[in-house]
C-alpha cells in the first residue's frame, strides 16, 4: 500500500524542562535504548509509508544525528524518502501542534507528494501502531478526517486527503483554524471519524509522562504490546557489548541496555547503554540514561537521570513518583548542600518595597533558609529602611572604598530577620534619597552599590555562591571577574525592560581593567549576562522565549551566547496566597468546601453594585494597565463579548497608562450595568476580585511568571490566558473532547482567538457545571508553592558547586 | 578502480571439530560473547583499519553469512567504490572450480582481486577472534620489502595445534613447521597474511595443484622459492576458537578477563554486530544474576551464573543456568536446572529437565530429542 505519506510534527516542546534543553522531545532516549521518534518512524515503516517529512522546531541536530538518511526506517529510497524540514522563521515560537502556516513554509513537499493521504502525527508518542488499519477505515467510513484516539485522550494524530490538506494550508491566513486540532474541533460540515487505538499508548509532554511511559514499560502487559516480535521498534544502530552483570550484583524488575557494567542493586529502574553502577550503589524507581556513572554507595530513588551523569559516592538523590529528580546531562552530583548563599536586591520586603521583586527575593531567602541553607542578603541602606528598622539592625563595621578614584565611606549593618542574615550598606550620598529609583545618576548609585558588595564579602562572607537579582547588581559578576575572585554568581532575570542604561565612563570609575567597550554607553543587565556564571529567568517558558528577538529585544544575541547557562524556574506563590487563610474575604473555603465561593462572588457583586445572581458568569481583571498586559487585544474581544451576550459581568482593578484607560471607561459607560472599573488601586482589595470571579483573564502579550493567574488557581477562579511565558507553565488549556485542563488558554495574539476562547469559556460556565467544578478544583490543588521554587534553586546551586570546573 | 590494499577473508572453513555447533551454520557465522558473531572480528577490524573493499571467499553454507552481512553497513562497509563482495566457487569453461583448499579459493577470484589492481593483498581467516589494526603491519610489510608478510603470535598452549615460523633475529622467516612435535621457533602463524599482488599471482598459478593451502603448501613452497617472507608479532590477545573447549574458553574469558578484548572500549578498535531490534532485556522481579553477560530482548526470571546470554532469551521461574553459553532464541522452562553447556539457537529445554554436566556438553533439541526430556544427570 503506497497511498499514504506522513507528516512527523516534531514543532512542540512540551514541558519537559531541562530534559530538552540538549534536543528536542523526539529525540528523547527511551526504554534504555530507544529514541522517542523511533515509535514514529518504525510504525511507518512497518505500513510500508516510504514518504516521511519531519517538521521540526529550532534546535534539531540531536534529531538528525538520530535519523540520519532514514536508512534504518527503509526511508533512503530514490523515489521520496525521508525530509527533515526546518522552520524558515526561527523567530516564530511554537504553538502546541503544528500549524498550516509552519507546513505552509514548505508546501512544495506537499504538492509533489504523489500519495492521496496524509498521515499527520506527532514525534513524541510512544505507541506499536497499524496506520493501514487506520487508512482502511477512514476509507470505508469515507471519513473528511479521522483522528486517531485512546479512549478519552487525542493523540493529534489524523488521516486525511492530501488535497484537503493542501487547501487548507495555503489558506492557512483566511481560515479560522491554525491547526488540524482546530479543523476537528471547530469547523462545521466536516465528517470526523475517530478510529480508537486499543493498545499501550502514551504522548511524552512532561517529565510525568516521560518518567511513566519508560517504568510502564516494565509491565508486561504494556511492554509487549509495544515491543512487538513481528513489528519491531527500530533505532539507530549502536554499538555495544552484552550488559555484564558482575558478583555483586543485584537486579530486580529492570531493564538494562546493552554496554552496561552492573555490580549494585538496581530495582524497578530503566537503565541505559553503558552505565556504570558500582558496588554498594541503589538505583531504585529511575530512569538512568546512558553513560552515567553511579558511584559507590550512592543511593538513587524516583530519579530521571540524563546521559552521562555522574552521581558521586555516598550521594542520595531524591524525587517521587510525581516529581522524580531530573539531572542536567553530564552533571556531577553529590550530597553538598551545607553551602552558604548570598543575595544581592535593590528591594526585599518587608524592607523596601516597589514591586514584585522584593516579594519574589523575600519569598526565596525565606525559604532556603527554611531548608536548611545559610542565606544572607544584602540590600542598600535607603532612607525609608533607616527609619524603620535603625533601633532593630546593629553596626558591624565601616570601610573605605574607592569609586572614581575618590574615597567614600560606607558603613555595614546587620540583621536576622527569618533565619536570613541581612545586610544594609549605608552611604549617605548614594542611598539615602526621598526615593529609590529614579534618579539621575542611578548608574552610579548602583554601580557603587555593586562595587561595596564585592568590597564586604570577606568581612561578611565566605559565600559558596552569589545569588544577583536584576540589572541592579548586574556588573557584580564583572567586578568579581576582573578581581580573579572564585566567588561564583547567578544572575536572575526578573524584568528586562530595565536594563540599567548608563556611562560607559562607570567602568573607568571602578577601576576594572578587562573590559571591551563597544559604546559610549553601558548595559548593566546585558554585563550581568555575559559575566555571570549561570543565569535564571522566572518561568521555563519565558527562558525559551528570550531566545527569541520578539521577547528578549536587545539582549537576545547575549542570552543566545549563554543559552547552555540558561534556566527557568518559577517562582512560587506564598502560603498566605490562599482562601483558607484570608481574613479579607467574606467567607474562606478551601477545595473541600469549594461551594462557599458563591458567597464571595455575591460579596463581589454587591460591592461593585452589579445586579446580584449566581447565574450571571462574573470576569475578574487585576491588572497593572499596560500595552504588554494585553489590553489591545482585551478592549474589542470585551466589546464583543459584551454585545453577544447578557449574563456577564466585568470587574477590573488596576492602574497605568492613562490612553488605555480612557479606553477602558468608555467600555465601562457603554455597558453601565455590567462592567466596573476600579482604576487605581485603592478601595477594593484584589482578593475579592480572585474569591469572587468566575473568570480570571491575563491575555498578556509577555508575562514572563505571572502570580495573579496561580493566585486565581488557588481561589478556585477559573484562569483564561494567552499561552506565554509562566502563563503557558501553569495554565493548561481545556480540551472539549477529552475535558480537561485546569484554564482556558490561547496562542495567537490577536482578539478573535480570545474572543473564541471566552466564548468558550462562556458555554461551559453556562452549559457543563460539573467540568467547570472539575476545572476550578484543579486548579485550586495546583502546587505553585515557595518551596517548590527554593528546591529548584537548591538543585541549581548543587549544579553550580559541582560542576564550577566547565567554568 | 584502483585501491592500494584489498581483502580476501576466507570463510569456507567447515569447523568440524565444533560438532553440531556448526551442523547448520558457517564457523565465522557461530555466535560469540552473547550478541556477536565471529565473523564480526574481522570485519571490525578492517573498517578500523580503514580497508573498505573486501571479498568473501565462501563456500560452506553461505547463506547464513551473506544473509546476516548483507551489503556490510553494520560495519560501514557499504561504500559505492569499494564494499563487500561474496565470492563464490564458479563453474567455467576450464570446468568445475569447486575451491580445493584456502590458496586454491583465492587463485579462483584473481579476476576479482586484479579488478582493483591492489598493491597489497591481505588474506584473512574469517573464524578468529582478536582485535587489530591491520594498519601498521602493512605498512611493517612495505618498509621490510618483504614479498609475503606473516601475522605472528605466541600461543599459550601448546605450540603443535598451530603452523610455526622460525625466524631469524630480524624477523626474517627461515623455516616453516605445520604442527610440530619439537616445535623450533615460539610463534605460529596466525592465517594473516599481507602479499604483494605481482608474488601473490606468481606463486598460486604455480601452485595449481590438487591441494593448496596457505599453511601447508603455499608457505613452504615460497620459502622453497627464495621469497622474502617476514614475521609480523602481534601482542593482543588472538584465539583460533577450532574446538568446543577453545570456544568456551574464549567466551568465558570476557567473563574472566574483560580487558583482553575490552569490549566496553568504543574508541579504539570498536566490535560492530549487527543490530537485533530488540528493546534491553528485563530481569524480573526474583531473578537472580552474577558474573554474567545478557543481551537485548531477554527475560530473566530465574538465575544465571557465570553464564553468557544471547538475544531473546528465556529463562522462567526457577530455571537455573551456570557456567554456560545459552543462544538465542533459546527458551528454558520452569525449574530447568543447567550447568556447562552451550545451548544452541532456538533450543527449547523443557520444565523440570537438568543438564548438569562435568564437561563442556553442546545442547540442541536433536541431542534433548534423544535423551527424551529425561531427567540426565
Amino acid at each position: 500500500m503506497n497511498e499514504m505519506f506522513a507528516v512527523i510534527d516534531a514543532t512542540t516542546k512540551g514541558q519537559l524542562d531541562k530534559l530538552t534543553f540538549h534536543r528536542m522531545p523526539g529525540a528523547l532516549p527511551f526504554a534504555g535504548k530507544f529514541r522517542l521518534i523511533d515509535f514514529a518512524l518504525s510504525n511507518m515503516k512497518h505500513a510500508q509509508i516510504t514518504n516521511v517529512a519531519i517538521f521540526p522546531y529550532g534546535n534539531y541536530r540531536s534529531l538528525q544525528d538520530h535519523v540520519g538518511s532514514g536508512k534504518r526506517w527503509d526511508l533512503d529510497r530514490r523515489k521520496d524518502g525521508l525530509f527533515v524540514l526546518p522552520p524558515k522563521h526561527f523567530g516564530i515560537p511554537t504553538d502546541d501542534m503544528i500549524t498550516f502556516q509552519r507546513m505552509n513554509e514548505h508546501i512544495e513537499y506537499f504538492r509533489r507528494s504523489t500519495q492521496d493521504y496524509v498521515l499527520l502525527t506527532q514525534a513524541n508518542i510512544v505507541w506499536n501502531i497499524d496506520f493501514n488499519a487506520v487508512l482502511k477505515e477512514h476509507i470505508e467510513k469515507k471519513a473528511t478526517i479521522t483522528e486517531i484516539m485512546l479512549e478519552k485522550k487525542r493523540l493529534k494524530t489524523f488521516i486525511i486527503s492530501k488535497q484537503l490538506l493542501i487547501d487548507y494550508i495555503i489558506e492557512y491566513d483566511l481560515i479560522p483554524y491554525k491547526t488540524l486540532n482546530d479543523v476537528v474541533n471547530d469547523a462545521p460540515a466536516i465528517e470526523v471519524h475517530r478510529f480508537y487505538h486499543k493498545n499501550y499508548c502514551r504522548t511524552i509532554n512532561t517529565i510525568y509522562d516521560y518518567y511513566r511511559a519508560n517504568i510502564d514499560m516494565l509491565r508486561f502487559d504494556f511492554g509487549r504490546h509495544v515491543f512487538k516480535e513481528d513489528r519491531p521498534i527500530l533505532s539507530k544502530e549502536k554499538t555495544a557489548p552484552p550488559a555484564t552483570y558482575e558478583t555483586d550484583a543485584d537486579i530486580e524488575n529492570s531493564m538494562v541496555a546493552s554496554g552496561s557494567l552492573i555490580n549494585g542493586k538496581v530495582i524497578h529502574s530503566i537503565i541505559g547503554r553503558d552505565v556504570i553502577i558500582k558496588k554498594g550503589a541503589v538505583i531504585e524507581n529511575s530512569i538512568v540514561m546512558s553513560n552515567s556513572v553511579i558511584e559507590n554507595d550512592a543511593h538513587i530513588n524516583y530519579a530521571i537521570l540524563d546521559k552521562a551523569t555522574i552521581v558521586k559516592k555516598g550521594t542520595y538523590i531524591e524525587g517521587t513518583s510525581r516529581e522524580p529528580f531530573v539531572s542536567q546531562k553530564e552533571q556531577i552530583m553529590t550530597n553538598q548542600n551545607d553551602f552558604s548563599i548570598l543575595h544581592v536586591s535593590s528591594e526585599c520586603y518587608p524592607f523596601i518595597k516597589t514591586g514584585g521583586l522584593a516579594d519574589v527575593v523575600n519569598g526565596l531567602t525565606r525559604n532556603l533558609a527554611k531548608n536548611g541553607l545559610e542565606v544572607s542578603l544584602v540590600l542598600p541602606l535607603y532612607q525609608s529602611v533607616k527609619k524603620n528598622y535603625e533601633s532593630v539592625y546593629k553596626k558591624l563595621f565601616s570601610k573605605i572604598i574607592t569609586y572614581n578614584d575618590e574615597p567614600h565611606k560606607i558603613r555595614v549593618y546587620s540583621l536576622v530577620y527569618k533565619q536570613v542574615n541581612v545586610y544594609f550598606i549605608e552611604h549617605f550620598k548614594y542611598f539615602e534619597r526621598d526615593k529609590i529609583y529614579g534618579y539621575e545618576d542611578d548608574g552610579d548609585r548602583y554601580a557603587f552599590f555593586n562595587l561595596a558588595v564585592t568590597s564586604i564579602l570577606n568581612d561578611i562572607g565566605p559565600f559558596h555562591i552569589i545569588h544577583l537579582h536584576d540589572w541592579h547588581t548586574g556588573l557584580i559578576p564583572l567586578i568579581l571577574n576582573d578581581q580573579k575572585s572564585p566567588e561564583l554568581t547567578l544572575l536572575t532575570l526578573h524584568n528586562i525592560d530595565y536594563q540599567g542604561i548608563a556611562d560607559a565612563n562607570i567602568i573607568r570609575k571602578l577601576n576594572i581593567k578587562q573590559f571591551v567597550y563597544t559604546h559610549d554607553k553601558i548595559n548593566f543587565l546585558e554585563i550581568g549576562i555575559d559575566n555571570a556564571t549561570k543565569l535564571t529567568t522566572v518561568s521555563p517558558t519565558y527562558r525559551d522565549e528570550l531566545k527569541y528577538d520578539y521577547y528578549g529585544k536587545n539582549l537576545t544575541p547575549v542570552l543566545l551566547k549563554r543559552e547552555r547557562d540558561f534556566y527557568g524556574i518559577l517562582n512560587g506563590l506564598s502560603r498566605k496566597d490562599s482562601p483558607q487563610n484570608d481574613s479579607l474575604i467574606i467567607t474562606k473555603y478551601d477545595a473541600k468546601t469549594i461551594s462557599a465561593k458563591i458567597d464571595n462572588k455575591l460579596f463581589l457583586q454587591k460591592e461593585m453594585k452589579l445586579d446580584m445572581g449566581l447565574d450571571y458568569f462574573v470576569l475578574g481583571i487585576v491588572s497593572r494597565i499596560a500595552e504588554h498586559k494585553g489590553f489591545e487585544i482585551l478592549l474589542p474581544a470585551l466589546e464583543d463579548f459584551f454585545t453577544h451576550t447578557e449574563d456577564t459581568q466585568l470587574v477590573l482593578l488596576g492602574t497605568g497608562d492613562q490612553y488605555i484607560m480612557e479606553q477602558l471607561k468608555h467600555l465601562e459607560a457603554k455597558f453601565k450595568n455590567r462592567i466596573k472599573l476600579n482604576l487605581g488601586y485603592d478601595s477594593t482589595v484584589p482578593n475579592y476580585i480572585y474569591a469572587g470571579a468566575d473568570l480570571f483573564l491575563m491575555p498578556s502579550r509577555i508575562e514572563p511568571c505571572g502570580l495573579s493567574q496561580m493566585i486565581a488557581m488557588r481561589y478556585g477562579t477559573v484562569p483564561l490566558v494567552r499561552k506565554t511565558g509562566g502563563l503557558a507553565d501553569t495554565v493548561t488549556g481545556y480540551d472539549p473532547i477529552t475535558k480537561s485542563g485546569n484554564g482556558f488558554s490561547f496562542y495567537n495574539y490577536d482578539p478573535h482567538a480570545l474572543k473564541q476562547a471566552l466564548y468558550e469559556a462562556y458555554q461551559l460556565f453556562k452549559n457543563d457545571k460539573t467540568t467547570w467544578r472539575k476545572m476550578m478544583r484543579r486548579g485550586m490543588q495546583s502546587d505553585f508553592g515557595l518551596k517548590k521554587q527554593a528546591t529548584k534553586f537548591i538543585e541549581l546551586y548543587q549544579l553550580i558547586l559541582e560542576n564550577r570546573t566547565t567554568r | 578502480m584502483k585501491k592500494r590494499v584489498i581483502a580476501m577473508v576466507l570463510v569456507g572453513g567447515r569447523g568440524t571439530r565444533l560438532g553440531p555447533i556448526t551442523k547448520f551454520t558457517a564457523k565465522p557465522a557461530v555466535s560469540f560473547g552473547g550478541k556477536y558473531r565471529l565473523i564480526d572480528f574481522v570485519l571490525s577490524n578492517l573498517t578500523n583499519s580503514r580497508i573498505d573493499t573486501v571479498g568473501i571467499v565462501t563456500q560452506y553454507e553461505p547463506h547464513e553469512l551473506m544473509q546476516y552481512i548483507q551489503r556490510g553497513a553494520t560495519w560501514d562497509l557499504d561504500t559505492s567504490d569499494g564494499g563487500i563482495h561474496f565470492l563464490t566457487p564458479y563453474t567455467s569453461y576450464e570446468g568445475e572450480q569447486w575451491q580445493k583448499g584456502t590458496a586454491h579459493a583465492i587463485l579462483q577470484h584473481l579476476r576479482f582481486i586484479k579488478e582493483y589492481n591492489p598493491d597489497y593483498v591481505l588474506i584473512l581467516s574469517g573464524d578468529h577472534v582478536y582485535k587489530m589494526n591491520y594498519k601498521p603491519m602493512i605498512e611493517a610489510h612495505k618498509k621490510s620489502q618483504a614479498e609475503i608478510t606473516i601475522a605472528t603470535f605466541k600461543p599459550e598452549d601448546s605450540l603443535s595445534r598451530y603452523g610455526v615460523l622460525v625466524t631469524d633475529e630480524k624477523e626474517n622467516i627461515i623455516d616453516f613447521q605445520e604442527k610440530p612435535d619439537q616445535p623450533k621457533g615460539e610463534h605460529a602463524s596466525m592465517g594473516i597474511y599481507v602479499f604483494n599482488t605481482a608474488c601473490l599471482e606468481i606463486i598460486l598459478k604455480d601452485a595449481l595443484t590438487d591441494e593448496a593451502d596457505f599453511g601447508k603448501n603455499i608457505i613452504p613452497k615460497a620459502l622453497h622459492q627464495g621469497k622474502r617472507l617476514k614475521s609480523y608479532r602481534f601482542d593482543g590477545y588472538f584465539r583460533d576458537v577450532g574446538t568446543i573447549e577453545s570456544l568456551y574458553a574464549a567466551n568465558m574469558d570476557l567473563i574472566d578477563h574483560p580487558e583482553y578484548l575490552k569490549l566496553h572500549d568504543y574508541k579504539a578498535l570498536p566490535l560492530y554486530t549487527k543490530s537485533q531490534d530488540l528493546p534491553p532485556h528485563h530481569i524480573a522481579s526474583k531473578a537472580v544474576v552474577s558474573e554474567s553477560l545478557i543481551s537485548d530482548g531477554s527475560l530473566i526470571m530465574g538465575r544465571v551464573k557465570r553464564s553468557i546470554i544471547s538475544s531473546n532469551v528465556l529463562i522462567n521461574h526457577q530455571a537455573s543456568v551456570e557456567n554456560s553459553l545459552v543462544h538465542a532464541h533459546v527458551k528454558i522452562g520452569e525449574n530447568a536446572k543447567i550447568k556447562n553447556c552451550i545451548l544452541l539457537e532456538n533450543t527449547y529445554v523443557l520444565p523440570n529437565t537438568s543438564l548438569l554436566f562435568d564437561e563442556i556438553t553442546v545442547i540442541d533439541n536433536e541431542l534433548l530429542w534423544a535423551l527424551g526430556g529425561h531427567e540426565h544427570e
